[in-house]
């Protein structure tokens, strides 16, 4: 990426070395984990600090967190229908959310669709960042096609699937049907063995350029070296792969992995739209659940949707912690 | 044979096979944009428009309506991206360089950002524009995006900040740069992939919000594309072509900035511009 | 970092997180007061105007014309903001929520704003000559304890659609009028084979509640009646079975009638001419008149259980006025353009419904096309609307009815569940 590790003062790396996290934790993707040496350059005073993060803060301060606040607000509300507010509920939209006979499914419809849609998207970025770091004739074009999907917008992307998936009108039945894959018409959408594992199938395609690119922006840091390194070392191709490019990929894996989690997450447009045509909550994640009850359900209450929405935050920080302990406690392991 | 022989034909194949599956949905909006909207949900359906037409794209194109939605998200995205970018620098480099004090919290709050579905966050975006008296302004559209877009600039940019050795810097300092210059003249040139990574990944975030400016945008021509080309289909009229010639459209000017400044993404700088 | 490090790493970002939000807490936690967005004074100097978006070529167009007109003959600065209907109820939610709710808001539903008592009535923004002229059916479910606050904006009626073609080749003579009739019928077009369906059903979220309603006001059921719920009468039970049996039983409707959608399911089967029947209405004519020429259609009322008359299910959207101090005049002047003959006509005309007013329907009844349904429109049946239970049962119905027709479903369980819900006040 950034340089070679021949070709400038004070080379960074002597030998392959495991990625360890930056100073203060916070891994980079593309960030090219190969040194050794700290480097930080010692203690800064916070008012020092304050300048520096000052235009950040600033924006964070002035602009996120009192929605945040209002979210808080409005989940101890109660409301009309209407939205207007008619006092305060305590915590009746707490219990309300948690004893609401949908939440059960809720919660496992979200794992389901969070955990398939990142691991799907991790596995197959990785193969597809490595196969886009080889060069290779018309390379360009290949990184066009794989941005499309991103470059789209969601909301559009979601409205055209269900035209694709559709059982009468879908363009997939028939083509799958011509090339003898399948038999008999599928209601993607309206059977509800199907309905989800559509709804990945969109959320993994989105979601790959994405990481797709932040893993190769990653790939490009290793220095050539360490693989001729690995290769002189007599390593075969996935022994390298394995034991030397994996380690190094390691923060901008880890950064990839913790925003499609809270991207795939708090992904709306493609739950929302793929599940339109289906009653009830059958196949609703956190997200859905959260906007049915404010106003697509006998509920309509946004008191009783913030609740949901806070919970929906606090799960959000729970899994990404637990991902970040869980990662490290595996580096500890080694 | 062996792999090195296949390999000139292998790869381009291979990735011919790639692009066609990421590409094959909206193959299926493009031929969409060219047959009448009528054609669009028939049953059984066909790969290929029995009309093919390029209505659409007059129609759309020659709208004033998406003109000024065009120019509004452009204007938009453009100037969110740049606020980010120039906040995320200074931020990064210097939570990537130094220790202080809640620099780990700062850099965990940044994240936090982003775990805030917008959906329940609009309620009370609204309501501080509206304290602000500025709603249906772009000023609060592109805040609210730079605000809620920080975090990927951020953390991308601390990656590559922080990995850069610190000879480089040390030597910049004994050249009698400042720590601004030392990060404008040195580091800043180092990181480049970097931020056109945060660069693009900002401006496609912008490009397609939806629900911020459906909130926040009162009049049509304040409208984002995003938010405008709903009016395409409604539950009483659809117009599919027209929506779908507005969305590959509207997914140009994404491909034509990927293209300008794709080679500094992942290629790399080259090792003799590094001094 | 080891474990202590991973420890303190996080306790230091509560504590920072915790930090910020305390000190937001104190620089923004209060609530916005009671906004006027009109610009103070006593009569307000502009008024805000949030439109649903029916169609896109017509109502910005319609829209736009009028604030012009608007603006020219008062002087009062009209901001229209037109939301989809996928997000209207969304985005009016956050206008209330915040206090700022705009000084006209177009929807479906009105009860519950009157309910909270945040609308005008007639009686305070209505010209009397622009009342009378409104059609007593719809000044009748635009009423709330005994104040007219829901103002129709336009209207519609359904009825039965058949495809001429497919009927032919099925040997149907005409469209049927009774259910026993219809299943004949359904059965016949479905017989054809090569994908053709003998009912297009959809039972879907987006409108179950208007499908189910046409079929149960035609057994004669109702959702209400004198006062009451009689949501899981005997009547709607027989009807909700049926509509069941159309495609577990008798199987002449397309798969899965519970998860299909009107617009993007039931209506492109009906475009396509795969379908032999379909219940319609204007927009939709509008589209085979103009998109679709080579399906050749006809239309007829509805069939009813035993051969009585048929019921029309219309439906009407509402144009209502939120009281803020100021604007009371400038909305009397909104509602007294609208009404007038070459605005509101013009617009339901352009859009494809029907007329909301006396004069609208004498003006219309030149519409050979139209008269199915001016026929019936001072009869209409609607559903309760006037009552703001509706509003939350409304919604029940969307996300349960299309469970209760699935093979595995309850038609009298989902009822008998949805009259709990109605009798608890929706």
């Amino acid at each position: 990426m950034a340089f070679r590790a021949d070709s400038k003062p004070g080379a960074v790396t002597d030998s392959p070395a495991p990625a360890s996290s930056n100073g203060g934790g916070a891994p980079g993707a593309g960030a090219p984990a190969t040194k050794i040496r700290k480097t930080t350059r010692g203690r800064a005073p916070w008012w020092v600090a304050l300048i520096w993060l000052g235009p950040a803060l600033a924006l964070i301060f002035g602009v996120v967190i009192y929605p945040a606040i209002e979210l808080v607000r409005a989940s101890t509300g109660d409301y009309s229908i209407t939205g207007l507010r008619r006092g305060s509920a305590g915590v009746d939209n707490y219990s309300h959310v948690l004893s609401h006979p949908a939440l059960g499914t809720v919660l496992l419809n979200t794992l389901i669709w969070v955990a398939a849609v990142v691991l799907i998207t991790i596995v197959l970025s990785l193969g597809l960042a490595q196969f886009l770091s080889k060069e290779f004739f018309g390379r360009r074009v290949v990184r066009w096609a794989v941005l499309v999907p991103w470059a789209a917008s969601l909301v559009i992307t979601a409205r055209l699937f269900t035209l694709i998936f559709d059982y009468y009108h879908g363009i997939l039945n028939v083509f799958l049907t011509s090339i003898n894959v399948i038999d008999e018409p599928i209601d993607w959408l309206g059977n509800d063995t199907w309905t989800m594992p559509s709804m990945i199938l969109v959320g993994v395609l989105v979601s790959i350029p994405f990481t797709a690119y932040v893993l190769l922006a990653g790939l490009n840091s290793i220095p050539d070296d360490v693989h001729e390194a690995a290769r002189i070392d007599g390593a075969s191709a996935w022994q390298a792969y394995r034991q030397v490019t994996f380690p190094l990929l390691r923060p901008a894996l880890l950064v990839s992995a913790v925003l499609n989690m809270i991207y795939v997450f708090n992904s709306f447009p493609i739950v929302w739209t793929l599940n339109d045509r289906n009653p009830g909550y059958t196949h609703d994640t956190t997200i859905t659940f959260m906007y049915k009850l404010a106003f697509k359900s006998a509920d309509r209450d946004v008191g009783a949707s913030a609740a949901a929405g806070v919970f929906n935050v606090l799960l959000i920080l729970v899994a990404v912690v637990l991902y970040l302990r869980l990662v490290k406690w595996r580096e500890e392991e080694s | 044979m062996s792999w090195r022989q296949i390999r000139p034909v292998a790869l381009p194949i291979f990735g011919l096979l790639v692009a066609v599956v990421f590409l094959a949905p909206y193959i299926v909006m493009l031929l969409d944009s060219l047959r009448p909207g009528s054609e669009a949900l028939a049953s059984p359906p066909t790969f290929l428009p029995q009309h093919w037409q390029l209505d659409a794209y007059g129609e759309i194109l020659g709208d004033s309506r998406f003109q000024n939605w065009l120019k509004t998200s452009l204007l938009v995205s453009l100037a969110s991206t740049a606020i980010v970018i120039l906040v995320a620098i200074p931020a990064a480099y210097f939570s990537a360089r130094f220790k202080f004090p809640g620099k780990t919290a700062f850099l965990f709050l940044v994240l936090v950002t982003q775990m805030f579905a917008p959906t329940s966050l609009v309620v009370g975006i609204y309501r501080e524009f509206f304290e602000l008296s500025m709603v249906n302004t772009y000023g609060a559209l592109i805040l609210t995006n730079s605000a809620f877009n920080l975090a990927f600039a951020v953390w991308i940019l601390h990656g590559f900040f922080a990995a850069l050795p610190r000879e480089l810097e040390e030597a910049a300092e004994l050249d009698g740069n400042g720590r601004l210059g030392t990060m404008l003249r040195v580091m800043l040139p180092l990181t480049l992939p970097g931020v056109v990574t945060a660069t693009i990944f900002t401006f496609i975030a912008v490009w397609n919000e939806y629900v911020v400016a459906l909130t926040l945008m009162q009049d049509d021509d304040k409208k984002p594309l995003t938010v405008g080309i709903s009016s395409y289909v409604t539950g009483y009229d659809q117009n599919w072509d027209q929506l779908f010639a507005a969305s590959i459209v509207a997914i140009v000017p994404v491909v034509v900035l990927f293209a300008v400044i794709e080679k500094h993404l992942v290629g790399g700088l080259t090792a003799g511009s590094v001094k | 970092m080891g474990a202590t490090g991973r420890t303190r790493w996080i306790a230091r970002l509560a504590g920072a997180t915790a930090l910020a939000l305390g000190l937001a807490a104190c620089s923004g936690g209060t609530g916005a007061s009671d906004a006027d967005n009109s610009g103070g004074g006593d009569s307000a100097k502009e008024i805000k105007v949030v439109i649903a978006e029916y169609s896109k070529d017509h109502t910005a167009t319609f829209w736009n014309a009028f604030k012009k007109t608007y603006e020219d003959k008062t002087g009062v600065k009209l901001n229209l903001q037109i939301i989809s209907w996928n997000d209207i109820d969304q985005q009016a939610s956050t206008m209330v929520q915040n206090g700022n709710p705009p000084d006209i808001l177009n929807l479906n539903a009105y009860a519950s704003y009157a309910k909270d008592g945040l609308l005008y009535n007639s009686d305070e923004v209505l010209t009397d000559a622009v009342k009378s002229d409104l059609i007593d059916a719809f000044v009748k479910s635009g009423t709330y304890n005994g104040k007219f606050y829901g103002m129709p904006d336009l209207s519609s009626a359904r009825a039965l659609f058949y495809n001429k073609d497919l009927f032919a080749k099925a040997g149907i003579a005409a469209p049927p009028k009774t259910w026993d009739e219809f299943v004949t019928d359904a059965k016949k077009v479905q017989a054809l084979g090569g994908g053709n369906i003998g009912y297009a059903q959809p039972l879907g979220p987006e409108e179950a509640q208007a499908e189910y309603s046409i079929w149960l006001f035609n057994n004669g059921g109702d959702w209400k009646s004198d006062g009451k719920w009689t949501i899981n009468s005997a009547k709607n039970v027989e009807t909700l079975q049926f509509l069941k049996d159309l495609s577990v039983k008798d199987k002449v409707t397309q798969n899965n009638p519970g998860k299909t959608n009107r617009t993007d399911g039931a209506f492109p089967l009906f475009t396509s001419g795969k379908a032999g029947m379909i219940v319609g209405f204007g927009p939709l004519q509008g589209d085979l008149d103009t998109k679709f020429k080579n399906v050749k259609y006809g239309i007829a009322p509805m069939p009813t259980k035993d051969g009585s008359a048929p019921q029309t299910y219309g439906v009407t959207d509402y144009l209502m006025s939120f009281k803020k101090k100021g604007n009371q005049d400038a909305i009397k002047k909104f509602y007294e353009l609208y009404y007038a003959k070459d605005q509101v006509n013009t617009w339901i005309k352009s859009e494809g419904f029907l007329p909301v007013t006396k004069s609208g329907l004498e003006e219309f009844s030149s519409e050979a096309s139209l008269k199915v349904y001016l026929d019936t429109l001072p009869n209409i049946h609607l559903t309760p609307t006037d009552d703001p239970a509706w509003d939350k049962i409304k919604l029940a119905v969307q996300q349960n009815l299309g469970t209760a027709v699935s093979p595995s479903g309850d038609p009298k369980k989902v009822l008998d569940d949805l009259q709990k819900t109605a009798e608890n006040g929706g």
